[in-house]
């Protein structure tokens, strides 16, 4: 059994192993976009359709996820809702995936609705409508929510002005669909992760859920890949000259004893990632704590041997995420 | 915090205060405000001939006091600042005003708020004929802005309005929006004969009795519960009669046929 400690840059954590590294993070812009229903069941089929294939900036576009649900009290028309955040690496590229995913995604799906989740200029007064704007960023640049969208009304459309605010409202098969003219973007981190190496699939699989479990509590942070994990971590660059990113073979448990420079060791059969976008540097750094903790939570007993992180030598992300730090140890 | 005009005694004509407004007195001094020349009837007077000037700490607020009931273009394209009538005011009270806040404590007579684009007004008592609506020769009235009026409206309220909110919390006289373009008016109050005559779209909300509706209205076939419950959330802020609205169930019709029927009665119960 390991011992609990530090000795030599080893931090030892309920035997689990916390690399002596760090994640490397990206300046983003994200938003976030408040979809209501008339319930809860159609409210998430919309936000899941609207953040479908939206794992990586790489070629999706964007990167997306549900960030939580909204309970009636929370939303600004009363109903049901989700929040999902959007994160691109341009305003100008975000507000594309906005137009594409809203106008394909939630315009179609029954009932719905959808507000901006970040206060735009001029915000509302102070209790207006409830869920337009949460702690974690402020104001931001508008971009257009319904203000193109609303063309589809084909003439029939018209708007509401409450609140300083412009809704639009385009009339559907179902009644009338309401959307907010604009939503705001502001700056964001992308790119947060956590390796977590474990002894078999079942261990790494169980570190993994349990982790992006803990993180899915913390506000403002979405993990954008499948059930929140990758098991496909890259590196930048590739032997091919097309592709801009390839298999971190370092982490590859079939690759070891062949890579020159294996990041494994002999026991460790599984590597999982959780890649984490959020609206600050301080969301990112809680929801990596998170996943830290609830990690270490397991113990080495469940098969969970080491947690790192990945990054590129620090000289790509200006956003440094030391796991020691975050554990409250200075490097 | 404020510059005080004190009213000593009622003009004998119609006295034009379009001048007096806080972002225009506020770089002034004392003296420099009662050299400030108002029109009176056909002629001109220094504001020091009706007015006694006060200041006291910064000037924030302007508060205007005395009967003021023939004194008009108070807040007459008042683009910022805050004014305070302690009183009634005269004609165009808040017209054409564009930003700030303009709160008459007393009532006002005609066309307040005419064309106002912006901003804040509101009126305690009650006011009189073509508030909120275009001034004459004009092709739109009240264009932006939120306008209270806690009394009572006379005729031809909000005629030609074509954006902003409106809350009345008394009754309405005849032709009540009419020739409405755009725009929200709520009312609590019982209305005249022919509202919403010729209105193209907007939202007229009646909170208190349900009005008569006119011949050129159809019902809705179905409600659209979201923007009700955006609207209704934000009028229900007024208190009074406009508490709890979010709550009340709505019905909608759809009018004036005659030119569109594109504007929506929405009468909460």
């Amino acid at each position: 059994m390991i011992q609990d400690g530090e000795i030599q840059n080893r931090m030892i954590r309920n035997g689990i192993v916390i690399d002596d590294t760090f994640a490397e993070a990206f300046p983003m812009k994200a938003t976030r976009i408040l979809i209501t229903a008339h319930n809860m069941t159609w409210a998430r089929h919309a936000a899941v359709s609207a953040t479908g294939f939206a794992t990586s900036v790489i070629a999706c576009g964007c990167e997306a996820g549900i960030e939580r649900e909204l309970s009636p009290e929370e939303t600004p028309d009363g109903r049901p809702g989700i929040a999902i955040l959007l994160f691109a690496m341009s305003g100008k590229e975000l507000a594309k995936q906005i137009e594409r995913r809203m106008g394909q995604c939630v315009l179609t799906c029954p009932t719905t609705a959808m507000y901006a989740g970040i206060p735009v200029s001029p915000q509302p007064p102070e209790g207006a409508l409830a869920g337009l704007g949460r702690p974690g960023a402020g104001p931001g640049e508008a971009v257009a929510l319904g203000k193109n969208l609303r063309f589809f009304g084909d003439g029939w459309q018209n708007s509401k002005l409450i609140d300083g605010l412009r809704f639009w409202r385009v009339p559907v098969m179902d009644g009338e669909f309401v959307a907010q003219e604009t939503t705001a973007i502001t700056q964001a981190v992308g790119g947060g992760n956590l390796l977590l190496l474990a002894r078999d699939t079942d261990s790494a699989l169980a570190a993994a859920e349990a982790a992006v479990l803990a993180m899915r509590r913390v506000p403002n942070v979405v993990m954008p890949f499948p059930g929140g994990v990758v098991r496909s971590g890259s590196k930048v660059g590739s032997k091919y000259p097309a592709l801009m990113a390839s298999t971190n073979e370092a982490f590859c448990p079939t690759l070891y004893g062949i890579v020159p420079k294996t990041q494994l060791t002999a026991e460790t059969a599984c590597v999982m990632e959780i890649v984490i976008d959020g609206l600050t540097e301080a969301d990112v750094s809680a929801a990596m704590r998170a996943g830290l903790d609830a990690g270490i939570a397991l113990g080495a007993g469940s098969g969970l041997l080491r947690i790192s992180a990945g990054n590129y030598g620090g000289k790509l992300g200006p956003f440094h995420f030391h796991l020691h730090q975050l554990m409250g140890v200075a490097s | 915090m404020s510059i005080t005009l004190r009213l000593r005694t009622p003009p004998g004509l119609r006295l034009d205060l379009r001048s007096v407004l806080p972002t225009l007195l506020s770089g002034l001094d004392a003296a420099a405000i009662e050299k400030l020349p108002l029109g009176l009837g056909r002629g001109t007077v220094p504001l020091a001939e009706y007015f006694d000037v006060s200041r006291q700490g910064d000037d924030a607020m302007l508060v205007l006091q005395g009967d003021l009931s023939r004194c008009d273009r108070i807040g007459w394209q008042m683009s910022g600042g805050d004014l305070l009538v302690e009183g009634t005011v005269g004609d165009w009270a808040g017209a054409s005003m564009t930003a700030g806040h303009l709160h008459v404590q007393g009532a006002a007579r005609d066309l307040a708020g005419c064309e106002m684009a912006g901003g804040e007004l509101r009126v305690d008592g009650n006011v009189g004929n073509f508030a909120a609506s275009a001034q004459p020769g004009s092709m739109d009235g009240m264009r932006g802005g939120v306008f209270t009026v806690r009394g009572s409206v006379g005729q031809r309220f909000a005629d030609r309005m074509r954006r902003g909110t409106v809350f009345v919390h008394g009754d309405a006289g005849d032709f009540f929006a009419s020739r409405l373009v755009a725009g929200t008016i709520a009312i609590a109050g019982r209305i005249g004969a022919h509202p919403g005559y010729g209105m193209r779209r907007g939202s007229l909300v009646f909170v208190g009795p349900a009005p008569a509706l006119p011949d050129t209205t159809v019902p809705a076939i179905v409600g659209t519960p979201v923007i009700w419950q955006l609207l209704a959330r934000s009028l229900q802020r007024q208190g009074g009669a406009f508490s709890g609205l979010a709550q009340r169930a709505v019905q909608r019709h759809l009018g004036d046929l005659a030119v569109g029927g594109r504007g929506e009665w929405l009468l909460a119960n």
